[in-house]
């Protein structure tokens, strides 16, 4: 896909686990497909209401944070073009004591509802985080008992993928994405997560300075590759 | 939040001490609990910044919290104490309110 309007209206459904987690790893991703015309709806299982960084200096406290992420995720997918959002109002860091068989049902529901022609979340081994990895094992078992057609991407985190055997996976597993042109819409996007990047100045540098700390592409992996056309640079064959 | 002043803090202690509260509790990279209920006895201060918390409830128990540096008495009653870096990131948190927080 070299930058035309996709033939018809696709549809992708993110499912992640935390407010940034859409922006700080596939953000430019995320912005390409929706400028391109996809139609994206991101699952938020918790408000990541438990986190660390409290703003610099510290302006939320335990009880604000909810709300506040939940604004700041608002702001960075109107950054990023993600047209809805649903939060699953799980607490943050207790995705995976939650009953899994009801999280599988809550996503198969909204998978059969959409029809996403994409899905992606978390590799439930690789996703760095707890709630990472329940909520990736639980929307691949969803996605895999709804049998639907599209196909499921997990997410990956920098350029780990350029080296995909360290992994289990070769080359034809991975979907690399051209992001260089939606660099700032990335970038609009961590920054309206503000209290969780304040702490990092070179967010806040003048765009073009901050703009060169991101990579030019984002990997995906797939979870079933044989199901699937062979797209090199993109999710769709269109 | 405000930096721990510990005569005002001591004051808001004060309005939960002798009766059930709910507390909220957080080592952050490592543990929590929260909306446990105790009848709290004392709630005592020490240090000079951070500051350290020791509550004593039901008798037989102790709660004790060290490396606070902020507070705030909210507009619904509960009382926030945590303890933040000097990045703004979160060490330690105790809380108490005299109804659950939210689940």
């Amino acid at each position: 896909m070299s930058g035309d309007r996709m033939k018809s209206k696709r549809k992708i459904l993110a499912v992640f686990a935390h407010p940034d987690d859409e922006s700080f790893i596939c953000g430019g991703t995320l912005a390409k497909y929706a400028e391109l015309g996809a139609e994206i709806t991101l699952i938020s299982a918790t408000r990541g209401e438990m986190g660390r960084r409290m703003g610099n200096p510290p302006y939320v406290n335990r009880e604000t944070m909810p709300s506040i992420r939940e604004n700041e995720l608002r702001k960075a997918c109107d950054a990023l073009g993600i047209q809805k959002l649903i939060f699953f109002d799980i607490r943050d860091k207790m995705v995976e004591f939650y009953d899994s068989e009801r999280l599988i049902e809550r996503i198969g529901e909204l998978m059969e509802e959409l029809r996403p022609d994409v899905v992606l979340t978390f590799h439930e081994i690789w996703g760095g985080h707890p709630d990472h990895c329940a909520i990736g094992k639980a929307a691949s078992e969803a996605f895999r008992r709804k049998r639907l057609e599209g196909a499921l991407y997990y997410i990956s985190f920098g350029s780990a993928m350029e080296a995909p055997e360290r992994f289990g996976y070769t080359k034809r597993d991975v979907v690399k994405v051209d992001v260089r042109k939606h660099l700032p819409a990335k970038l609009a996007a961590f920054r309206a997560h503000r209290c969780q990047t304040e702490i990092d100045e070179w967010v806040w540098l003048p765009d073009k300075e901050a703009l060169e700390r991101f990579g030019g592409y984002e990997y995906f992996l797939a979870q079933d590759r044989e199901r699937l056309p062979l797209v090199l640079n993109g999710f769709f064959d269109t | 939040m405000n930096n721990i002043n510990k005569q005002k803090l001591l004051k808001a202690f004060a309005v939960f001490q002798g009766q059930e509260v709910y507390l909220h509790s957080e080592a952050t990279s490592f543990i929590f609990v929260r909306n446990f209920k105790v009848w709290l006895e004392e709630a005592m201060i020490a240090g000079e910044g951070p500051f350290r918390v020791a509550l004593r409830f039901d008798q037989v128990g102790w709660l004790r919290t060290e490396g606070l540096t902020h507070y705030e008495a909210t507009a619904d009653g509960k009382l926030l104490l945590a303890g933040y870096d000097d990045r703004g990131r979160m060490n330690v948190a105790l809380q108490l309110g005299k109804e659950p927080f939210p689940e």
